[in-house]
């Protein structure tokens, strides 16, 4: 699954977003109003490219190269660390998947990755986001659900509300 | 006093075997075996357990020969590292030959156990076969199967009494007698299709960590419908869909049913479903335990789990998110078991779940939980005996978590109890493994990896040498020991004077010369299990402790220093040993290569059964 995120602060009346690609946009066809998303004047946000199903290749990369680094000659290091092939299978293939994204808020330079696999529901997603990007400091606002906006883009360029579509779909 | 021997034969045979089976343990029944000839004779026939810790140290013949009242066997196949794909797939360790002699040799087999075998569908047939009064069936890091193979397990088990069949045999018996040879057609017929109880009271099926092929969707369906003794079901490590509707009918039917390990495939609506239909469960593995909030759904898990009153032990909770888990809050007081390796659930919502665990003894759980997670673990879960934490992250991709060596000092601090530990983690320091020895004497097991290879202490940039020396030398029980991060020969010195009841021992990226492999082999006097890999350890030590080699199960060297010429002369020395040497490239055959040829993987291990005709073409037995 191919995504890009992008994440605007908020301000006034601006709304934060995360904006997310998805290839596999069968399932969330329904579209929102994008006028209100695009009304900010900032600029658009950073998209940073994640390759879907080749993100194990690019993690398997960078862990192999992780890996040579360290003393050991050319070698890939197999069966290190001793971790259980089945553990191994469960991890990387199969129905959990790495699924990382790289979110983007709006306004902030360096980005941030997020495991969707990680998450079992919309709701442990707003958390983690939560955490991990800070709040503008001008009011004791609690409720991030009320005060960020977190959309997607679909694989037919439409931005969407991430909450439409049941959390199992949404993370296929 | 009574001169010789001749004592023994004071009592009749019965009284020895009724004194004899009071000694459970193996070590025990060989010491008695070994006092006089009536003892052996009498022994052999009343051992009703036999644990084969590598299947090719005894011929599966021999061993049916000398013990022929087994009612339950353990049987081990592959070497350890096997589980972390260091041994080809083809390396070995196939169970038809052992369960070929069971079936000649052992009709009354109630029960068996083999873990890291290949184990085919045939295999499996056969068992169902043959074993008229089978109880206990696990597969532990198996593969080689398929479900078609569980369906033949399932479609044999029985729960009819015995009188009910032995007098249709009869009957078909006499049917036969009056009416002569013409009949015999007739009597197949009806042999066939009588209730012949094979597999009878099958109460434990457990599949645990197998891998196992899904080309039989509906195999639990095979169970019959007067099959009823089931008491412990694990199907954890399935890929595949299980028949929510079929398992609930067998659940239901099984009234004895204490343990439930259910495999990830299933949804969570349908697991509340099937849990509520066993409430008298005692060790529970769940399915998927993450969905969309629904607050029916949520209702109905925290009803089935407060309907728990036994609960034990729990597992399973795959991708466990903060939605689902406070639902079933109310088992966590009466839990002395839980693993959430599989739960990828964040630390304060983990916390607050595992902290509720007042009586816990054995944790399971990824390193999301944590230093804060730990400490908080620390202070409630007093009783805490085994605590494993699993990277959640091996290969470093994702942003590092917060869990150090601060976790396992506090758990060392406030769990007294603790006897054992597997720990991943990415830096440690002298001055932690110092605490943690001091603290917990007690120790038995201490598995420490740190994950980058050659780490040294991170504040004083000293190799981990006194820190686990001082391990060894404060916990006298330590039975196994594995080692990480950066070390010299020193570690092994202390190792080989201190750790004397050491019996298994993993060594990696450690070492700076044959002394340290020296120090082991010299030392450890209880050593059993030795797995080392790219440990700069070679030729001379290897040679020089030939005859410990004999005292142990196995010694695993991969990517060390050893030659071809070395491993020649070790299987030259030492007749009762098999020298297998690994080369996966397969080139030219070993007999063509130079002593000097450098040995890629090496296993060697004590047998009497002299070397084994299966080896596959890239092992050699030198």
């Amino acid at each position: 699954m191919e995504l890009e995120l992008g994440l605007a602060l908020p301000g006034g009346d601006l709304i934060a977003e995360l904006g997310l690609a998805s290839e596999k946009s069968t399932s969330m066809c329904r579209k929102r109003g994008f006028d209100d998303m695009f009304c900010r004047a900032t600029s658009p946000p950073l998209f940073v490219q994640k390759d879907g199903d080749d993100d194990d290749g690019d993690d398997d990369d960078s862990r192999f190269n992780h890996l040579q680094e360290l003393n050991l000659g050319s070698r890939v290091l197999v069966g290190w660390p001793p971790v259980r092939v089945s553990r191994r299978k469960s991890e990387e293939g199969g129905k959990r998947r790495v699924n990382c994204v790289k979110v983007n808020m709006e306004g902030v330079a360096i980005g941030r990755k997020v495991d969707l696999s990680l998450h079992d529901s919309y709701q442990a997603l707003f958390l983690t986001l939560s955490q991990m990007f800070p709040k503008k400091q001008h009011d004791g606002e609690e409720s991030d659900a009320a005060y960020y906006k977190v959309t997607y883009e679909d694989e037919d360029g439409d931005w969407m509300l991430v909450g439409d579509v049941p959390w199992e779909a949404f993370i296929l | 006093m009574v001169r010789g021997f001749g004592w023994a034969a004071a009592f009749p045979d019965e009284v020895w075997e009724h004194v004899f089976s009071f000694l459970a343990a193996d070590a025990d029944r060989n010491a008695v075996a070994l006092v006089c000839r009536a003892w052996h004779r009498i022994e052999r026939r009343s051992r009703r357990r036999v644990f084969v810790g590598n299947c090719y140290a005894v011929a599966p013949a021999a061993a049916v020969r000398r013990f022929p009242e087994v009612r339950a066997a353990a049987i081990k196949g592959k070497p350890h590292f096997a589980d972390f794909n260091l041994v080809p797939t083809d390396w070995g360790g196939g169970a038809e030959a052992w369960v070929e002699a069971m079936a000649e040799g052992w009709p009354h087999l109630e029960e068996l156990r083999l873990k890291r075998m290949v184990v085919s569908d045939d295999c499996l047939e056969l068992i169902a076969r043959s074993f008229k009064n089978f109880g206990v069936l696990s597969l532990v890091s198996c593969d080689g199967f398929s479900t078609a193979g569980l369906a033949a397990i399932a479609a044999n088990c029985r729960s009819s009494p015995v009188h009910t069949s032995v007098g249709l045999e009869v009957a078909i018996l006499v049917s036969v007698a009056s009416e002569g040879v013409n009949e015999l057609s007739l009597v197949y017929l009806l042999l066939s299709s009588a209730d012949i109880p094979y597999l009878r009271n099958l109460r434990e099926l457990d599949l645990h960590e197998n891998e196992v092929e899904d080309n039989c969707l509906n195999w639990i369906s095979h169970f019959p419908e007067s099959f009823t003794s089931l008491v412990s079901l694990n199907i954890a490590c399935l890929e595949g869909d299980v028949n929510t509707s079929v398992l609930e009918c067998l659940i239901s039917r099984c009234p004895n049913l204490k343990t439930l390990r259910l495999n990830h495939a299933m949804p969570l609506e349908k697991l509340v479903s099937l849990l509520q239909r066993a409430p008298q469960l005692v060790d529970v593995g769940t399915s998927k335990f993450s969905a969309d909030h629904h607050p029916e759904l949520f209702s109905k898990l925290e009803s089935t789990f407060a309907g728990f009153k036994h609960l034990k032990s729990l597992s399973g909770i795959w991708e466990a998110g903060p939605t689902y888990l406070p639902a079933i809050y109310s088992v966590c007081e009466s839990l002395t078991s839980l693993n959430l390796c599989y739960a990828t659930i964040q630390s304060p919502e983990l916390l607050k779940f595992v902290s509720r665990c007042k009586n816990l003894q054995r944790l399971w759980v990824m390193d999301l939980i944590e230093d804060n997670g730990l400490i908080a673990v620390a202070a409630s879960c007093k009783l805490l005996q085994e605590l494993r934490v699993f990277p959640s992250d091996p290969y470093g991709v994702a942003p590092p978590i917060s869990l150090t060596e601060h976790g396992l000092v506090a758990i060392s601090a406030g769990c007294l109890m603790l006897h054992s530990v597997l720990y991943f983690c990415r830096q440690m320091t002298n001055a932690a493994l110092l605490t943690i020895a001091n603290n917990r004497p007690n120790l038995t097991c201490f598995r420490l990896c740190i994950i980058e290879p050659h780490t040294p202490d991170y504040i004083s940039q000293e190799p981990l040498d006194a820190g686990f020396s001082a391990i060894v030398e404060s916990c006298k029980d330590l039975r196994r020991l594995s080692l990480s991060g950066l070390l010299t020969d020193r570690v092994f010195k202390s190792i080989g004077a201190s750790a004397n009841r050491l019996e298994m021992l993993s060594v990696a990226f450690a070492g700076d010369s044959d002394a340290g492999l020296h120090y082991i082999l010299s030392g450890c006097k209880n050593l059993r299990k030795l797995e080392i890999r790219d440990c700069p350890f070679g030729d001379k030590a290897l040679l020089d402790n030939a005859s410990k080699l004999e005292t142990m199960r196995s010694l695993w060297m991969s990517s060390c220093s050893v030659t071809l010429g070395a491993c020649r002369q070790l299987a030259l020395k030492m007749p009762r040993l098999n020298v297998e040497v690994i080369d996966e490239r397969r080139g030219r055959p070993l007999e063509s290569w130079p002593d000097d040829f450098p040995v890629e993987k090496l296993y060697i291990y004590r047998t009497v059964a002299g070397p084994r005709s299966d080896t596959p073409p890239c092992v050699w037995t030198v």
